[in-house]
């Protein structure tokens, strides 16, 4: 596990919500402004918002990165390419070195030279082909979907699963990065060309408590360490479910959920924490001793009670 | 639910009979220099058979008794006694209190996992015994405390299993720093190239009918067994101790302690990861930043940038403001300008050699001086490595106050400097 994950994930969920919709999705684009979004300095800026949408129009500008980090999620958004519109979309990345710790997803008009499956649009750039080649006319609204489930990747366009890759067995994937931020690339075809984007949305899946602790019975330590992460930054919902993993049968979910629980009680016991997380914290544990635990468990509990009440003092 | 072990009931478990912990504390004749020392042996692995053969080899002792809770290696330790003295006729015992309660037994060493150390020396000090004790110290911070109250108040004699410390290179070590060859030393950077392995997810077992399970666990969360977090590998384990870093720690830290007696601790920032891939939680690999008065400390789990440090599986490296001192256990390189030596014949060798860990022990026991890892000096040495831990487990920085040993504006952190034993081990 390389070491930049923990702390990348324990800034994770930092985005604001406009607006959360029944389906789990919150916009990340709030029509007017490029709020929570970010484009590093050194670059001209290659992003506005036009008429209601986002456009990169200058040619080989700064990139426009989400301020928040991502690990597993499904990104929604629609785009509109110019006749040789050339863009893309990065995820899982650290901004200062997109390529390096990200991929990008393709986002290209058919232009000439023709490009393969491995760099067309929906392709994991240069690492994993299309297997069924999108709608690629310009000038029209598209809709894309991509989706980042643990090791699982797969790309949408138009309603149509294009691409499916596997982080855990891609060769150029497996050294990547698994959360990070999410980017779109700026236009980098000729001057003139654009690409615009809207409607971008985003379904956090390490926010969803069930989803994050399926991730502590995966076989990926990977997947397991950054199940945990979530799980600590979710913080209370999770008390719960954790206090009842602990007296599973498996062994590994048991394992991950002793040491979620004590991370998030030690988190809670920060200095700085509020009072209010600190309380709420204390009342969850206590819940869960109510819910008859193990004798083990319960022992568990109680001792990170007393830490979590030490900090109450 | 009380936090501390608070040393009241800690001692009355100890000392006055309750349900579990029967015998009775009281003074004994001290042995006479010219006396035979009569020793037992608490813990019976692969250590404790070093203690064995260490002590059995003295003239002046008698190893009388022999105590494991795993009946078989009981009987593999007899059969190494018999085998290296064959006169000795060891009373064998699967409770340590029974040896307590012997009044003919001088001294007893201590290779009990990590959990028992404070408990087994605080009792052994209550019922007169002199204790030579493996490291760490103690479980908890808080243990250390109380094992020093408890020797000050029984007037004991404790050494500290630290055998490097004997050694010719630290006493150089010590002389060559203390001459100021080096200039002021303003940095030391100590690591230990390894970390605790996850040993997978094994399923728990029964424990096997030679094995006192629950005497194990003694004062530690109960647990269901398996064997990995038993023999062997018990130190993987936050509930038993701390890892490869509590393991090594006090070798290491000894030399920078001997040589420079770093007082006056403040900060403590640990930074690592547990293994992803077994039940093991303790650090897979951990580095920490100490602030004593006058002097940074680093520890790394990778060797430091230096030279020859990366040939080296644990060290020290001393920066001085004239010149550095790279060392381990048995080897040492001076560097000042461009001058590489091993030593440097004009500073004098002021510093009494030891005849040896274990006589300096004996030594001690008979005259009822300081023994050279005595109590006051490996706890002062021992409360970084337990500070780092609690740093590492909380993911952040303490502030620490050497005077009152409590961290600063950290109430949990706090809480962490001890643990209340599980019953009846705590009473």
């Amino acid at each position: 596990m390389t070491q930049h994950l923990i702390p990348i994930l324990f800034s994770m969920f930092t985005v604001s919500v406009f607006s959360q919709t029944n389906d789990g999705f919150t916009s990340l684009f709030n029509g007017k402004d490029l709020t929570d979004w970010t484009m590093l300095p050194g670059k001209a800026p290659a992003f506005k918002v036009v008429d209601g949408v986002v456009e990169t129009r200058p040619r080989n500008g700064s990139d426009l990165f989400t301020v928040g980090r991502f690990g597993n999620f499904i990104f929604r958004f629609e785009y509109l390419l110019s006749k040789v519109g050339n863009s893309g979309v990065l995820i899982r990345c650290d901004p200062d070195n997109p390529w390096g710790t990200g991929v990008e997803v393709q986002l290209l008009a058919p232009w000439t030279p023709y490009r393969d499956d491995l760099h067309c649009t929906g392709s994991v750039y240069g690492h994993v082909a299309v297997t069924n080649r999108p709608d690629e006319t310009t000038g029209i609204w598209h809709q894309m979907e991509i989706k980042c489930d643990r090791k699982r990747i797969t790309v949408s366009v138009d309603g149509k699963l294009t691409t499916v890759a596997d982080a855990g067995t891609v060769a150029g994937l497996k050294e990547k990065h698994l959360a990070g931020a999410i980017g779109f690339q700026s236009n980098h075809s000729k001057e003139g060309e654009f690409a615009r984007f809207r409607n971008i949305k985003i379904r956090n899946l390490d926010a969803e408590p069930e989803y994050v602790k399926a991730g502590f019975y995966d076989d990926d330590a990977q997947v397991r360490t950054l199940a945990c992460a979530a799980a600590v930054a979710l913080g209370t919902p999770m008390i719960d479910p954790l206090a009842r993993m602990m007296d599973e049968d498996n062994v590994m979910a048991r394992r991950g959920a002793k040491q979620a629980l004590f991370d998030i009680v030690a988190k809670a016991t920060a200095p700085q924490t509020p009072p209010a997380d600190k309380k709420a914290v204390a009342r969850s544990l206590k819940t869960s001793m109510k819910a008859k635990p193990s004798e083990i468990t319960a022992v568990y509990l109680k001792w990170l009670l007393a830490m979590i009440q030490s900090a109450e003092r | 639910m009380n936090q501390k072990i608070g040393r009241r009931s800690f001692l009355k478990a100890a000392g006055t009979g309750l349900a579990g912990f029967p015998f009775l504390a009281h003074s004994m004749a001290r042995v006479a220099p010219s006396d035979r020392i009569r020793v037992a042996h608490i813990g019976t692995g692969s250590r404790g058979n070093v203690h064995i053969k260490w002590f059995s080899d003295f003239p002046d002792v008698d190893t009388v008794a022999l105590c494991d809770v795993d009946s078989v290696r009981l009987a593999n330790s007899v059969k190494l006694l018999a085998s290296i003295k064959p006169a000795a006729k060891p009373d064998t015992y699967s409770d340590f209190r029974r040896i307590l309660d012997r009044k003919d037994i001088d001294v007893i060493t201590c290779a009990t996992p990590d959990h028992w150390h404070a408990l087994v020396a605080i009792m052994a000090f209550e019922a007169g015994k002199d204790v030579y004790g493996e490291k760490p110290l103690s479980f908890s911070l808080r243990e250390g405390q109380l094992m020093e109250k408890a020797l000050l108040r029984h007037h004991a004699v404790f050494q500290l299993g630290t055998q490097i410390h004997a050694g010719e290179n630290y006493h150089r070590v010590a002389e060559l720093i203390q001459s100021g060859v080096l200039g002021k030393i303003h940095t030391v950077r100590l690591w230990k190239n390894a970390g605790t392995r996850g040993l997978g997810f094994p399923p728990n077992a029964a424990p096997p009918a030679t094995l006192d399970w629950n005497m194990w666990l003694g004062p530690a969360p109960y647990a269901e067994y398996t064997p990995v977090r038993c023999h062997g590998s018990f130190r993987s384990f936050f509930d038993y101790s701390g890892g490869v870093f509590a393991d090594f720690w006090c070798h290491i830290a000894d030399v920078m302690f001997m040589s420079l007696h770093p007082a006056g601790l403040s900060t403590i920032d640990a930074r690592g990861e547990a293994p992803d891939d077994g039940i093991a939680d303790t650090p897979k690999w951990i580095d920490v930043d100490f602030k004593f008065k006058d002097l940074n400390v680093y520890w790394t789990t990778t060797p430091p940038q230096v030279p020859g440090a990366d040939k080296m599986s644990i060290g020290a490296h001393f920066e001085g403001e004239k010149g550095t001192l790279t060392c381990d256990y048995e080897h040492r390189t001076i560097r000042i300008g461009k001058e590489t030596v091993t030593d440097l014949t004009e500073v004098p060798a002021t510093l009494p050699r030891s005849p040896g860990h274990q006589r300096n022990f004996l030594d001690a026991v008979k005259s009822r001086g300081l023994p050279e890892s005595n109590l006051a000096y490996v706890r002062k040495m021992t409360i970084p490595m337990h500070l780092a831990l609690i740093s590492f487990r909380l993911k952040r920085k303490l502030l620490w106050d050497a005077e009152k040993e409590q961290v600063v504006g950290d109430p949990a952190a706090n809480f962490l400097l001890s643990r209340s034993n599980r019953k009846p081990f705590d009473c």
